[in-house]
């Protein structure tokens, strides 16, 4: 049998998958990586605290919109995203997992990456670990500001 | 015959909601804010073409949304209502107010989908 410890840690390696593909438009695995209750909460490298299901889920159906412009990684198969140094700890049916996330975006103005420490925390609920809070630093305000072009472009 | 001033009872609660004040003839502003509930989105959807068809050539029109959340399907409509209302109308200039970087790209997002993104725009709130 896996430990809570594996089994935190895949739960959140589920997330980091399912955060690959938003970005490419599939929105569905983001969706299946949480729990969807009232107090789930998540930030992002840029924005606001959102709190409760309806208001993380918009966030990130904002962030695979915002995203929908990004063409830079059509045709290619290499991953946009991943974390790495992923620390678990296990608390009965939670856990947190501490680790570094880092993008590499293909702008039409130029590679744009992104490195940032972040948490999450998983919970088990009638036996399925899911995330319940993300939680990453906030990114540069020139990566910021590379995205907000690109938002206002309307094109990468 | 100029309109007289607006003043719209605030609609929706603390987590989120809307509320219309100013003479349209010389500035009207909307405040937005929170997360919308879909009878906070519903009301919104129908008052803003109301509002909107007074708003006058030499007006400016703020949209103030420096404590609005980015919107679910239902929020997003209802901006879009207002937005499409706002198009034929000739004001004298448009203003957007966001502090949540992701609600600016929405509302970003919107604007354009909507045909104003020439005639408004993002006033720096120092955040």
């Amino acid at each position: 049998m896996a430990s809570a410890e594996d089994e935190a840690a895949k739960a959140i390696y589920r997330f980091y998958d399912a955060l690959d593909v938003l970005v490419r438009g599939n929105l569905e695995p983001m969706q299946d990586a949480w729990h969807h209750t009232d107090y789930v909460t998540t930030v992002h490298p840029f924005g606001h605290w959102a709190r409760g299901w309806a208001e993380v889920w918009a966030t990130w159906h904002e962030i695979a919109a915002v995203f929908s412009i990004y063409k830079g990684h059509e045709g290619r198969t290499d991953r946009i995203s991943g974390i790495s140094d992923l620390k678990i700890g296990a608390l009965g049916d939670a856990a947190f997992g501490a680790s570094v996330f880092e993008s590499r975006l293909a702008l039409a103005e130029g590679p744009l990456v992104l490195h940032v420490n972040c948490t999450n925390v998983v919970h088990k609920i009638n036996g399925e670990w899911k995330v319940v809070h993300h939680h990453p630093d906030q990114a540069p305000p020139d990566w910021v500001a590379a995205v907000g072009r690109m938002v206002q472009a309307g094109h990468a | 015959m100029r309109a007289a001033e607006i003043s719209l009872p605030e609609v929706g609660t603390q987590s989120g909601g809307f509320r219309v004040s100013g003479p349209p003839h010389e500035a009207l502003r909307i405040e937005l804010w929170g997360f919308f509930d879909p009878d906070v989105a519903d009301a919104l959807t129908r008052l803003a073409p109301t509002v909107i068809q007074h708003v006058e050539l030499a007006a400016i029109f703020t949209l103030d949304a420096t404590n609005l959340k980015p919107q679910g399907p239902d929020g997003q409509q209802a901006l879009r209502v207002l937005f499409r209302a706002l198009a034929p109308i000739a004001f004298k200039k448009g203003v957007l107010l966001a502090s949540n970087v992701l609600t600016k790209m929405q509302l970003t997002r919107l604007v354009r989908e909507c045909g104003l993104d020439a005639r408004v725009g993002f006033e720096d709130i120092g955040t």
